[in-house]
């Protein structure tokens, strides 16, 4: 008997139904912006550091993914394209608020693959509120490669960055992190 | 990112890694989404139906183009039909053929609304020349005078006619075009008389 993978489950019932929502089927969207709604606000707050904002760029994001759904291919995953969709619009609400964007640098920093452990362990309020204080480039890369778990490629092809400075911005949010958390982050 | 753990509980990892990625909204936001897709699914359809109404209103307007200019010809036709026959000099006992002028008719000159034909300059112009038309037309060769008096016949049966259609018709664009150049036709046929008759000139 051949044993179906939980994660394959859910991509075929996924796929139903992009495919079903693809056809106007709202309900079959809806269901879908249950499973998700999740990981992209969370992305939108976290990228945005507003509440309001993470609502607003939320609801963008799933407006301009059912607009974009026929263009979907059901073979990526569906995460990661609303991922994609997700931080262009929190890019575009972030510039279109005048926030004053930092200069990043193609320049490699040292980099280190790790896994993002702690030193010690802490309080998530406390990481979270280390993360939301970092300058919004290496917040971006770190938000992104370290929580989401995106390559330096993706998250610099989402981030519309180079690799390069995606690597740095990330050494960049390291050093900045154990600064503010006061422990080291390897 | 508080509402990330909003029970209260105080949870501690290990690794950025550990950290929720899923925080749910403080709202549904499903309402506005779907408010704004329903909205826009709306516009698209309004769209598709106006491109699509659009797209019947130039066709018909294109049948309608092709349809007046169909009618235009037909009634340059009719008109051209209708005036080159009918030349019927009418016999005079000191020239043997007379000319005279018809009177501009006001209700065709009203319909025209061309200042061409109601201008008193025109017009005193006309009536001079007419006045002198019989004597001119005297002094003229025979086979000119006959000439001259069957294309003032011409002439004078076009605008008769276009009048009478313009009476039916006031606002035809054809047809007060027509009629302005007939008479600038009869125009240049009588300054022609005048000055060939002055200069003692057939025709």
């Amino acid at each position: 008997m051949t044993q179906i993978e939980p994660d394959d489950t859910r991509v075929d019932w996924e796929g139903a139904l992009v495919q079903r929502a693809c056809k106007g089927d709202v309900r079959a969207f809806e269901r879908l912006y249950r499973e998700h709604v999740g990981r992209v606000y969370g992305l939108c707050l976290r990228m945005t550091r507003d509440p309001a904002m993470a609502e607003d760029c939320t609801q963008e994001a799933f407006i301009n993914a059912w607009k974009a759904l026929a263009r979907f291919e059901t073979r990526s995953s569906l995460a990661t394209w609303l991922h994609r969709i997700a931080v262009n619009v929190a890019l575009a609400k972030r510039r279109k608020a005048s926030v004053v964007l930092e200069s990043t640098s193609d320049d490699d920093g040292e980099v280190i693959e790790s896994d993002w452990t702690l030193e010690t362990p802490l309080e998530v309020n406390e990481i979270e509120a280390a993360i939301e204080r970092l300058p919004e480039g290496a917040r971006d890369v770190l938000v992104l490669h370290a929580l989401y778990g995106y390559s330096h490629l993706e998250t610099a092809e989402m981030l519309g960055v180079a690799e390069g400075t995606c690597k740095a911005q990330l050494h960049r949010a390291r050093s900045l992190l154990r600064d503010k958390l006061g422990v080291e982050v390897r | 990112m508080n509402n990330a753990n909003d029970n209260g509980e105080r949870k501690v990892v290990n690794s950025l890694r550990d950290l929720p990625t899923a925080v749910q909204p403080p709202r549904d936001l499903w309402a506005g989404i779907e408010a704004r897709i329903v909205a826009e699914a709306r516009i698209a359809a309004a769209d598709a139906g106006t491109r699509k109404r659009a797209g019947s209103n130039l066709s018909r307007l294109r049948w309608m183009a092709a349809a007046a200019v169909v009618a235009a010809l037909a009634v340059g036709m009719w008109v051209g039909r209708s005036v080159l026959p009918t030349i019927r000099p009418t016999t005079s006992p000191g020239t043997g053929t007379t000319a005279t002028l018809p009177n501009i008719n006001n209700d065709g000159a009203a319909a025209l609304q061309a200042a061409y034909i109601v201008d008193p300059k025109y017009r005193k112009q006309r009536e001079a020349l007419a006045k002198s038309l019989e004597a001119k037309l005297a002094s003229l060769p025979p086979d000119s005078r006959a000439k001259v008096i069957s294309s003032l016949a011409t002439i004078h049966k076009s605008m008769q006619d276009l009048e009478a259609e313009l009476g039916k018709d006031p606002s035809n664009a054809l047809l007060q075009e027509l009629l302005v150049n007939t008479y600038q036709d009869e125009m240049r046929v009588l300054t022609t008389v005048h000055e060939a008759s002055d200069a003692g000139e057939g025709i």
